[in-house]
């Protein structure tokens, strides 16, 4: 059937491309009907048109067989129709290089598959296709070559997120296990060091008193030296342990915590906390040493002024502001507010610091809670 | 043990919730050197409960710290314990201060209450005089317990504690410990009757009610501190 040859070549031009055709491409009217509405009612309506062409053909003497110029002139209507479906309404799951690409090999392909049509349809002999085949192919190979130029910079800034995924997710991966670190270290200066201090000094202790009963002042005064080098020992070791995590937050979580440090501070201090579930405890630590670093701030510049400290948890991130009436003077780039920053980064959060100018200073870190 | 006939004056009952077994046999051993009755000990606050729930002891000393979750389960447990057995005093050791948990300490049930560092065990006479206390329905702070308390009220509402003389700071600092007039007189090397005359200077000062007992007066001095007007 010479109709159905005709139109076999402008299915051509996905190949030189892609190894899937296009949604909506003349030789996959299946594929198109949700993709492509109007192209398989244009297809249909090509092929009665051609069927009626060939009948009056038939029924007028069947001579020069005319209608395949009819069917070659359909033919071009459809493509071109699928082409711009593909440039224009076609899916985007691809590059914007990647799609280009395919439109241009989709045009370049039907305008060649045309001309050879062209020829084989008039008879064949010289083969002139030659010349507009060589131009063409020249035009899309510097087409593709500039088109690749971007395929190259997509598949770069793809690469780029790919690294930062795995750079974000290494990062809190080793946060955690910091955290974890840190906590077995507090849990072992307790269960090991700091209770054997304390075992240490009750037994001096006891020997203490028995030298006193027995009389022995000058080793007395010896225990009693031992003794209290135990207790500076054990008092040391407590506020190294208290420097890794309040014992507050890490029994009672974010709220208690920041307000026994509300109770503690020196100037009256709100309080407005909803964190329901409790952030990673990196997370929690760092929110926490915000708040208390913000409130000595406070205390310490603010004059008689008044606190308050709000911490909520909404959408995977934890929001702490605490805000003065002072009168500001807080320096950002001062090392305790410089180092909260670097570690609130740490964990992809954000620390700002305001001093608005009717007075006051707000300091608000947002952070991934990590839930 | 078998039982011993009693003596003129029957041995304090004493359990003891404590998870580090060297600590918890120090302890014991000392206890029972200075004639207390330490009835039964426990690793975890299930097994406070249950060994205050049998001995009915007079006095429970326990770790804040225990197993399973080493958190503030002791100190929960040691609540507990007393909410259901109301009288029962509880002396409990912590590693580090924390106002809040005292508070919360001081709140629950009607014996005496006790909170202390461990490194306090090291001073015998000092946590022997501390159990009694406690045991007798007494209180027994840790002194940095109560310089919190103080640094907290100095925040809150210093003006009132500024009115105070240094001597009287001290003397309301010793009497917030839970001390008796004796022994604060001991520990300030003054007399009796000069620390007499203090406490009724602070009471007036600090507009606080003259109760009659020690007791009464710790509770006094322990809710201005506790105060945050």
């Amino acid at each position: 059937m010479p109709a159905e040859d005709q139109t076999t070549p402008l299915a051509a031009p996905g190949p030189p491309v892609g190894e899937r055709p296009a949604a909506g491409a003349p030789d996959a009217p299946a594929a198109g009907p949700a993709a492509a509405p109007g192209l398989p009612l244009h297809l249909a309506l090509a092929s009665v048109s051609g069927l009626v062409v060939t009948l009056v053909w038939g029924l007028t003497g069947a001579g020069y067989f005319w209608p395949m110029w009819v069917w070659f002139a359909l033919a071009v209507t459809v493509a071109v129709h699928a082409i711009s479906h593909e440039a224009f309404g076609g899916p985007r799951d691809r590059s914007p290089a990647d799609h280009r690409l395919r439109v241009a090999g989709a045009i370049v392909g039907t305008f060649l598959a045309g001309q050879i049509v062209i020829w084989a349809m008039s008879g064949g002999g010289y083969f002139w296709p030659i010349w507009p085949l060589m131009a063409i192919g020249t035009a899309f190979v510097a087409t593709m070559l500039i088109l690749n130029r971007d395929g190259l910079r997509w598949a770069r800034a793809r690469q780029l997120a790919e690294r930062v995924d795995v750079l974000t997710r290494t990062r809190s991966g080793a946060l955690d296990v910091q955290a974890a670190e840190l906590r077995r270290i507090e849990r072992d200066l307790h269960d090991g060091a700091q209770a054997r201090l304390v075992a240490l000094s009750m037994q001096l202790g006891r020997a203490e008193q028995r030298l006193e009963r027995s009389g022995d002042e000058a080793t007395r005064t010896l225990v009693l030296g031992a003794q209290r080098d135990a207790t500076a020992a054990i008092a040391e070791l407590r506020d190294l342990a208290r420097g890794i995590a309040p014992p507050i937050l890490t029994d009672r979580g974010l709220v208690a915590a920041v307000q026994a440090l509300a109770r503690r501070c020196a100037i009256p201090v709100g309080v407005d906390g909803d964190v329901p579930r409790r952030p990673l405890p990196v997370v929690e630590s760092a929110a926490y040493f915000v708040v208390s670093e913000a409130l000595t701030n406070a205390a310490k510049h603010a004059g008689d002024a008044v606190a308050r400290v709000r911490l909520s948890q909404a959408g995977g991130r934890l929001t702490v502001e605490i805000a003065d009436d002072g009168r500001g003077g807080a320096d950002p780039a001062g090392a305790g507010l410089m180092g909260l920053r670097r570690r609130v980064e740490a964990l992809d959060g954000t620390l700002v610091v305001e001093q608005p100018p009717q007075g006051g200073t707000i300091v608000l870190a947002e952070l991934p809670d990590g839930t | 043990m078998a039982p011993e006939p009693e003596e003129e004056e029957r041995p304090m009952r004493v359990v003891i919730a404590e998870d580090h077994a060297l600590l918890r046999e120090g302890i014991v051993a000392l206890l029972r050197e200075h004639d207390f009755d330490v009835v039964a000990q426990a690793e975890d606050g299930e097994g406070l409960l249950r060994i205050v729930g049998g001995h009915q002891p007079d006095l429970a000393i326990v770790d804040v710290r225990l197993p399973p979750t080493f958190t503030d389960e002791g100190l929960r447990a040691a609540i507990a314990a007393r909410d259901r057995h109301p009288g029962l005093s509880v002396l409990v050791l912590s590693q580090y201060v924390e106002p809040v948990y005292t508070a919360e300490l001081l709140e629950s049930g009607q014996g005496g209450v006790g909170y202390l560092l461990k490194e306090r065990v090291g001073d015998v006479r000092g946590f022997l005089d501390a159990i009694r206390r406690v045991a007798a329905g007494g209180t027994a702070l840790d002194r940095e317990v109560v310089a919190e308390l103080v640094r907290g009220r100095d925040a809150g509402g210093g003006a009132l504690l500024d009115g105070l003389t240094p001597r009287e700071r001290e003397v309301l600092t010793l009497m917030a410990e839970g001390r008796t007039n004796a022994a604060i007189a001991e520990a300030l090397v003054v007399t009796p009757k000069a620390v007499e005359k203090h406490v009724s200077n602070l009471f007036a000062k600090l507009d606080l009610p003259v109760g009659h007992g020690d007791h009464r007066r710790v509770l006094a001095v322990l809710a201005f501190l506790r105060a945050t007007d």
